[in-house]
């Protein structure tokens, strides 16, 4: 550019610069700010001790910082606040990463886990270069090249009822950003035992909801206020089993991020406490509906007066390890219903498909996974359809005729190999079988299911999801 | 799921896990109803449910937060729209 300007341009310009230049420092000399050494006068550009905050923060700031919502103060609120954001998955990398571009002065970020490729699809903050590193640090190698200013703080730790108190007792916020209902309740009773709010969010399948818990604290509600009962162990569904859409997990985070920031920049709680908890569905018309909440349970066991006191979740009751998150939510058992001649592994079954042996294959998968890959030859019938039959109790064991048709297709006498994901649900229907007295009682469920299959190499390379 | 109550009902609607068993996001019951009795009536429809899903969800009448036990007087009203809302735990 300088180049095709007129030399005496130029010249001028170098002119004006220098004049301006001596003009500021002596404006900085005559209001005390001396400033000596060309060093000194480089930091100057980034920060000066009558401002608040750096030059580079009033930059990378200031759109948010013109808002009325927000502001210099707010600004100035965010940059003292300390978050912990609970689990740097699909929910913590959006919240991470917006509550760090806003300058919260301080984010903690807990995390046991590392980083999988299938990760990569929602868990927006990690890459495909990161696999096999910790989330946290993954997590925070990210922020820093966002946002270099905040200070960073690592816990590459599950949060346990053991540890739970002293990492929370430094943020004056956390983010529900976890995967468990242990770590939910477990995240609940600490902050109400230490005083903390909560943004707390989730997401499965093309579901999700937001809450803000006990803000300001001790109005409540708390987790245990809203769902006093963890779901039956069985019925809860990880988004590795359920799945889960990128998009739906992350509009969940950067709800919670947002719910963070307006909290933590905001002058003083609201008067007028209203609680929403807000839920979204993706399919199949998009739907964000907000549910008018209580505050605080009276008789909650965690932030109210049980009728027996006893019941209390106590800090006292919490250090002493007396209350434990795991066996309250429960622990679903692996299953184990078959003795194991009912069982064959991916190698003996490959025998069998190998020495050309007449059965069925009977891979129970649902039809969307069923779609996704299989076995040459197999017969696909949903679980859900032996499940339905478990459920109602007075023909349980028994194989209605149109699936037994199905399942004998031409080879009633042969034997039935049962395939699922994991290796679980084939126990279940290869046992419904087996009592029902199909194929004469000679089914086999095949240990690992096709994931099993894929790890093992047998058949060469296969799809594993 | 916009459709309206016919007369004589009200509208359910299902929510995350409860579509698992109900195989439908929503659908009319006869009103009215106790609210202590939704439990009882959904479970003789999807035999299990109490115990897998309604044992540990929320419910909401109108976009608002009900207690199963301390409103169970309450009367399901024709035309009130009642939410089975069970925690989503995971992310």
């Amino acid at each position: 550019m300088q180049s095709q300007e007129p030399a005496a341009l130029q010249l001028r310009i170098q002119e004006l610069e220098a004049e301006l230049a001596a003009l500021r420092a002596s404006a900085q000399e005559a209001s005390g700010d001396i400033v000596t050494s060309a060093e000194a006068r480089e930091e100057q550009k980034e920060s000066n001790e009558n401002l608040p905050l750096l030059l580079d923060e009033y930059r990378r700031y200031g759109r948010q910082m013109i808002m009325p919502e927000i502001g210099f103060d707010g600004q100035l609120r965010l940059k003292r606040a300390k978050v912990l954001i609970v689990g740097a998955g699909g929910l913590g990398s959006p919240a991470a990463a917006y509550i760090a571009g806003a300058g919260v002065g301080t984010i903690g970020i807990i995390d046991h886990d590392t980083v999988e490729h299938s990760n990569l699809h929602r868990q927006i903050i990690h890459s495909t270069s990161k696999v096999g590193m910790s989330k946290v640090e993954s997590a925070i190698t990210y922020l820093k090249d966002l946002n270099p200013n905040p200070t960073y703080i690592p816990h590459v730790q599950a949060l346990t009822s053991a540890n739970a108190l002293p990492i929370l007792t430094p943020y004056d916020l956390i983010l529900d950003c976890t995967d468990h209902p242990s770590l939910r309740y477990l995240i609940s009773d600490t902050a109400i035992i230490l005083n903390k709010p909560i943004v707390s969010a989730s997401a499965l399948r093309t579901d999700g909801q937001l809450i803000v818990l006990n803000d300001p604290p001790g109005s409540g509600p708390c987790y245990r206020c809203i769902w006093p009962n963890p779901p039956p162990a069985s019925t809860v569904t990880s988004c590795g089993e359920g799945g889960i859409l990128g998009p739906v997990v992350g509009v969940m985070g950067v709800l919670q991020a947002l719910e963070a920031i307006k909290l933590l920049s905001r002058p003083a709680p609201p008067e007028q406490k209203t609680t929403s908890m807000t839920i979204f569905s993706a399919f199949p018309q998009m739907a964000f509906r907000t549910l008018k909440m209580r505050g605080r349970r009276k008789a909650c066991v965690a932030c109210g007066e049980p009728a027996d006191a006893k019941d209390k979740i106590t800090k006292e009751a919490m250090e002493k390890g007396l209350i434990d998150h795991i066996a309250f939510c429960g622990t679903s058992a692996p299953v184990g219903l078959l003795k194991p001649e009912e069982r064959v592994d991916v190698r003996e079954y490959m025998k069998v498909r190998d020495e050309g042996k007449e059965h069925t294959l009977l891979d129970v998968r649902d039809e969307t996974q069923f779609g996704i890959c299989k076995l040459e030859g197999s017969l696909n019938i949903p679980y859900s359809e032996f499940e339905s039959l478990a459920l109602a109790e007075d023909t349980a064991s028994k194989i209605p005729e149109s699936l037994q048709s199905i399942l004998a297709k031409g080879l009633p006498e042969a034997p039935i190999y049962v395939l699922c994901r994991l290796g679980n649900d084939s126990q279940h229907v290869t046992k419904q079988l087996k009592d029902a007295g199909v194929a004469g009682g000679r089914v086999f469920d095949i240990k690992g299911g096709i994931s099993e299959w894929a790890k093992s190499g047998v058949s060469g390379p296969f799809p594993q999801y | 799921m916009a459709s309206k109550a016919p007369p004589g009902t009200f509208k359910i609607l299902y929510f995350s896990s409860a579509t698992t068993i109900t195989k439908k996001d929503s659908e009319f019951l006869p009103a009215p109803l106790a609210l202590g009795k939704l439990f009882d009536t959904l479970d003789e429809n999807y035999s299990g449910i109490k115990a897998k899903v309604l044992g540990s969800c929320m419910v909401t009448v109108n976009l608002e937060y009900v207690d199963i036990e301390e409103d169970a007087e309450r009367e399901l009203k024709e035309g009130d729209e009642v939410g089975i809302i069970p925690p989503v735990s995971s992310g």
